[in-house]
């Protein structure tokens, strides 16, 4: 897995691609630092170019959630697709993430 | 012949008016009184005491032919009303198994104790979302211990290499202490105070070291459980669940397709008990419509009865008449009335009875009971209807 930010005026956008998975996991770390340090309280996750997310993946992504509350921010998975939009689904995260179209 | 003292005894009533035969001796315009002598021709007696003869065996054929009909009919009418009777216990036993199918098929049996379907289907749905929810839970907390023991393994690195600098401290001061040693004997008995203390030190430095040396091998037996225990945890995190995770959408649809397919079922069995219900009612009502046959029995008693006295009319007539006929003259058989009769019969059986009745009766094979026998022969055998 990959990725790239880009600040906006309201949001912070970090698009994920390629595969998560727990090999990412030091990866992700890093990039829940750069989110942590971002001004913007709206920190959103485009799914769009996710190919596959494995449990570790599922993981990951609430801990990241756990950190943005504990540091006064909002994360959002947006534009999840095919099996990711999938597993997000059957794990029912809506009840936990903001999810978005 | 059957006859139950009914009929009126014709032989004490008054003589029935006579026909005005043609007489040359009387004037015309005479007419004979009741019980006085007419002249008839010994043709015309004869002829008619033939129809006579004939008639009343004819009479009394026709009675046993409807005896035999009504006997056959009933038992035809019983038979189907037993059989009947069967049908409609069997049809009414099939609807209560099908009703009883149509109870058990909406739920399943679980430790004996009956569970609906679609109450089945959404617990065990809610017991993968559980296992789901589980699954998500666990994914998190590994990953969370993941990242913990990851800083622990940096802050143990921290305390191997703290370990370090102090045995290069303790060296240090250990080379220290034995200079000190050196330069106290060096400065003799005034240096016999200091040479206690840097002995002291010496002391410390090798307590020290003991010291470090201890805690290394702690700190080494640590670093080597942390490490194990990430790997361990990185095998457990590494184990992809997701697959199980989706394996809930196939579930989901199986149990989807489940209760649709039971619920088909159900209609389809309700559909069945309702017609095998309405089939019992129906040959129920079919069974009361076999009645008819005892109203039919009755009829044709009555009219049996009715030809009894009208062939004892007839006998006690031709008794009468034979008294008043010259012995020489005998009853003449209407040979053409006889081939209409019993050209009549399409029957064959029917017709042999006729005919040993009307031609047989009274012959010598009469006498040796043949026809008795015969006419007791019983034709209800499946009901074989010859026709030519």
């Amino acid at each position: 897995m990959d990725y790239g930010i880009e600040d906006k005026e309201q949001e912070t956008l970090v698009r994920l691609r390629g595969r998560l998975t727990f090999n990412d996991h030091a990866k992700l770390r890093a990039l829940i630092r750069e989110m942590l340090q971002n001004k913007a309280k709206r920190q959103v996750l485009d799914l769009s170019t996710l190919e596959f997310v494995d449990s570790a993946g599922i993981g990951m992504l609430l801990i990241a959630r756990e950190e943005m509350a504990n540091a006064d921010k909002q994360l959002v998975l947006r534009s999840a697709a095919g099996q990711v939009k999938r597993v997000l689904t059957v794990a029912q995260l809506n009840k936990i993430v903001t999810i978005e179209d | 012949m059957s006859f139950y003292g009914r009929a009126p005894r014709l032989e004490a009533g008054p003589e029935p008016e006579k026909p005005d035969l043609p007489d040359d001796d009387a004037p015309v315009h005479s007419l004979p009184e009741i019980g006085a002598k007419i002249p008839v021709t010994g043709e015309l007696l004869a002829t008619w005491m033939g129809y006579a003869d004939i008639q009343r065996r004819t009479l009394e054929a026709v009675q046993n032919e409807l005896t035999r009909t009504s006997s056959t009919v009933e038992d035809a009418t019983l038979d189907l009303s037993h059989r009947f009777r069967e049908l409609a216990e069997k049809a009414m036993q099939q609807s209560e198994r099908v009703e009883q199918i149509v109870g058990m098929a909406g739920s399943v049996s679980i430790d004996g104790e009956r569970v609906p379907m679609d109450q089945l289907v959404t617990g065990m749905q809610q017991m993968i979302a559980d296992m789901i929810s589980n699954i998500v839970t666990l994914s998190r907390h590994a990953m969370s211990m993941v990242y913990l023991l990851d800083d622990v393994q940096k802050d143990v690195a921290e305390l191997e290499k703290s370990i370090g600098d102090i045995d290069a401290i303790n060296r240090q001061t250990n080379f220290l202490a034995l200079n000190a040693t050196i330069e106290a004997s060096r400065a003799g008995e005034a240096g016999r105070t200091f040479a206690v203390v840097a002995q002291e030190v010496r002391h410390l430095s090798r307590n020290t070291g003991a010291l470090a040396d201890r805690m290394r091998s702690k700190v080494t037996a640590v670093v080597k459980g942390v490490r194990n225990g990430h790997d361990i945890l990185r095998q457990i995190a590494d184990t992809d669940m997701s697959p199980q995770m989706l394996a809930k959408e196939r579930v989901d649809k199986t149990m989807d397709s489940l209760v649709d397919q039971t619920n088909h079922f159900q209609a389809v069995l309700e559909t069945a008990a309702t017609v095998s219900s309405d089939m019992s009612a129906t040959i129920s009502r079919m069974v009361t419509g076999m009645q008819f046959q005892d109203l039919t029995k009755q009829r044709l008693e009555a009219i049996n009865d009715s030809l009894a006295i009208m062939a004892e009319g007839l006998n006690e007539l031709e008794n009468r008449t034979r008294v008043e006929m010259p012995a020489s003259l005998g009853p003449q058989v209407p040979q053409e009335w006889l081939d209409e009769l019993l050209g009549r019969f399409k029957l064959s059986e029917m017709r042999q009875r006729f005919v040993r009745r009307l031609l047989l009766e009274g012959t010598a094979l009469d006498e040796h009971g043949v026809l008795d026998v015969d006419a007791g022969q019983d034709d209800s055998s499946g009901g074989d209807i010859e026709l030519f």
